[in-house]
């Protein structure tokens, strides 16, 4: 029911700029849809990681590769949605402020991938090591092999190269938001309205709305770009995570990062709601 | 953090507390990969007893398969390299010789090494292995293999200038001494000095193009490294060490630091900074002038005389009880104890290989390497699974750990 609501709900017609409230709203509903789909993922990574299982690697194949797809698909939805509105993917109101307050352009920092990882490698090997010692094999991340901890390594300082770059370009976007084109702008308009609207300034306002307007969709276009090299390298770098993992090792990663994901905007749910309550009785104290 | 022993040098801790392996486990920790032949593999590598002259390093065959850009892993596994250029050294100075190879008792000690960027965003360490870092002077003294640790800090550019460059200072200052007669303390001190004099002279900077400082400042000052060296002789192991990477020999299951961390805070180097005019303070720990937590470093000229590049240097005599020697960065020390490092590679190194070849698909002529380079295996093993001890205890620096296998006699296994 879930996958139904979430591709309906994208499937929504190209909205004009000016309607941004439903493209927000519309990206609200998939978003809430996509963690219901995620949650029921994880219910299923975790029944194909229980040891009673019988450990074919193969088999696991196809549930990773449904779980890689569906992340994709969260990418293609964000893209669609940032074309009609790409200032709602900078403050998304779907995220809790605890999410929000750790977002790196408008979605989780690739390199965190590599402490997901090196935090969910440490908890299973220091439950094992007595073993690993021994020279016994888990199968789970504690078993990274050195091979795959130097393509872990090689990979992450490249996602860092990467993000850096991307930091970079964010940043000097954000500059421009005080180039010479805006600084002129933002005076001409402010010395119109002072004026108070001479014959000459009613007839150049049209002209100038239309200037401000191409000076914004300019720094949208901006902000989209970023986003998009953000989203991608956030996703090529949780496929090439998965690369380079076992398929048991694979699923023991993707459970700990749903597992994060979940409980993190779950308990940045329940701060908002409390921040919420708070709120609430203050104004009905305020207008006792 | 867990407790961090750092005793008088030559002082023993008591024996290390890890179960022996028991014989019913002794499958492999890792799986095997296909091995890939890189650099001098034209070599006939048929050699007995794995003292084969070719670097093997290992690829996942999904590395290949994904059209990735393939890259060098850190984590080298090489044996032997040194064992025919020793021999033939001694024998006719010819390179190319390779009789009586069966005949030397001495061959490189067999070592692994792992080197991550970890938890932080910067990558400072550089790893270095040299083994017969002599050999091709025939002059000079051989069976001589130098590994190093080198811990930057500021930036990566001096740590690496130290693994570029350490091992030929060290073989141009050993070079005036004639053989087995080499005052190695003197040697090593000038091989620090001089090191630590050429990390300043910025002529050829623009090679160190990852450079995170960018070389901004003509002199960068504020930039330096650790520097651990061992020095593994036929019958000798001499370490220098200068800041906080540490060298443990690992004798008979007990840790022997061969190298003491120069803190701020050690009595005799706070006692030395004070003495120059220099000021201890904590500040998130004990750092010179508020700034560094080490009291000797390669570099960091804007700290001079305060913190100095001179090493101190312990020589051992090697026994038949060694086992191996662990050197590694504070990545690694600060979270693991000797006496567990200790205890982690000795059970690698101890653990049995098992009969059959790796059942990697189409490995037929890798399960070769694999077999003959078993025993690298098991110190690779044992670097990489303290490293990831490393990891798991939240170390949040980088790791860089180098086991060198001390057991002279094959009959171990």
């Amino acid at each position: 029911m879930a996958a139904a609501t979430s591709s309906t709900a994208t499937a929504n017609p190209a909205r004009r700029n000016g309607s941004s409230a439903p493209e927000r709203e519309s990206f609200h509903k998939f978003f809430e849809c996509w963690l219901v789909e995620q949650n029921q993922h994880l219910h299923d990574l975790v029944s194909a990681s229980s040891p009673a299982r019988d450990a074919d690697d193969q088999a696991l194949r196809p549930l990773i590769d449904r779980v890689i797809l569906h992340y994709e698909h969260y990418y293609k939805a964000k893209s669609r949605s940032a074309k009609q509105n790409v200032l709602a993917m900078f403050s998304p109101t779907w995220r809790s402020s605890l999410e929000d307050a750790f977002l790196w352009i408008g979605g989780w920092r690739p390199s965190m991938a590599f402490h997901l990882l090196y935090s969910k490698s440490g908890l299973q090997l220091e439950a094992h090591l007595a073993e690993l010692i021994r020279g016994l094999t888990t199968g789970d991340l504690a078993d990274l092999s050195p091979s795959q901890l130097a393509l872990i390594d090689d990979l992450q300082k490249s996602t860092i190269r990467e993000e850096k770059a991307i930091t970079e370009k964010f940043a000097k976007h954000q500059e421009t938001v005080a180039d010479a084109s805006m600084v002129e702008l933002s005076h001409a308009i402010t010395e119109m309205t002072r004026a108070g609207g001479g014959e000459a300034a009613v007839e150049n306002a049209p002209a100038m709305e239309e200037e401000v307007e191409s000076a914004l969709a300019a720094k949208e276009e901006g902000l989209e770009e970023i986003l998009h090299m953000a989203d991608d390298l956030r996703l090529r770098t949780l496929k090439e995570v998965l690369n380079i993992l076992s398929p048991i090792q694979a699923v023991h990663f993707l459970i700990a990062a749903a597992e994060l994901h979940l409980r993190i905007h779950e308990w940045g749910k329940k701060k908002d709601e409390a921040q919420a309550q708070i709120h609430h009785q203050e104004a009905y104290a305020t207008a006792q | 953090m867990a407790g961090i022993c750092c005793g008088v040098v030559g002082e023993s801790e008591p024996s290390a507390p890890v179960e022996p392996s028991s014989r019913g486990s002794r499958l492999r920790i890792l799986e095997p990969r296909p091995f890939k032949f890189v650099a001098d593999a034209a070599v006939t590598p048929s050699l007995e007893s794995g003292r084969k002259r070719q670097r093997v390093e290992a690829f996942p065959s999904e590395e290949i398969e994904s059209g990735r850009e393939l890259r060098k892993p850190r984590v080298e596994e090489e044996k032997g390299k040194g064992a025919s250029e020793i021999k033939v050294a001694r024998a006719d100075g010819s390179l190319n010789s390779r009789e009586n190879l069966q005949a030397e008792p001495q061959e490189c000690p067999k070592f692994g090494l792992t080197s991550v960027c970890g938890r932080r965003r910067d990558m400072e360490d550089a790893v270095s292995t040299e083994p017969s870092f002599c050999s091709e002077s025939p002059q000079k003294p051989n069976g001589l293999h130098l590994f190093g640790v080198f811990d930057g800090h500021g930036c990566s550019h001096v740590a690496i200038k130290c693994k570029k460059r350490m091992h030929e200072i060290v073989r141009e200052e050993i070079g005036s001494y004639k053989e087995s007669s080499v005052q190695w303390k003197e040697a090593m001190e000038r091989s620090f000095a001089r090191m630590d004099s050429e990390v300043q002279e910025w002529s050829d900077v623009a090679k160190t193009s990852s450079c995170r400082c960018e070389l901004q400042t003509p002199q960068c000052d504020a930039v330096g490294s650790t520097a651990v060296v061992a020095i593994v002789t036929p019958d000798k192991i001499i370490v220098s060490n200068c800041g906080d990477s540490r060298a443990v020999l690992c004798r008979n299951g007990v840790a022997i630091p061969l190298s003491s961390d120069h803190k701020p805070d050690r009595p005799d180097e706070l006692e030395r900074i004070q003495n120059a005019g220099g000021r201890v303070i904590y500040w998130d720990g004990a750092r010179v002038l508020g700034v560094l937590a080490m009291s000797r470093a390669i570099g960091d000229n804007y700290l001079k005389p305060y913190v100095i590049p001179d090493p101190e240097v312990t020589i051992v005599d090697r026994t038949a009880e060694d086992e191996c020697l662990i050197l590694a960065s504070d990545g690694l020390w600060d979270v693991v104890s000797n006496d567990t490092a200790c205890g982690v590679a000795r059970m690698c190194l101890r653990a049995q290989r098992p009969p059959s070849p790796p059942r990697s698909p189409g490995s037929s002529d890798l399960a070769v390497g694999a077999n003959a380079e078993s025993s690298d295996k098991a110190c690779s093993d044992a670097s990489i699974l303290l490293t990831k001890l490393a990891l798991a205890r939240h170390s949040t620096d980088n790791v860089s750990v180098v086991v060198v296998d001390l057991k002279r006699d094959p009959q171990r296994r």
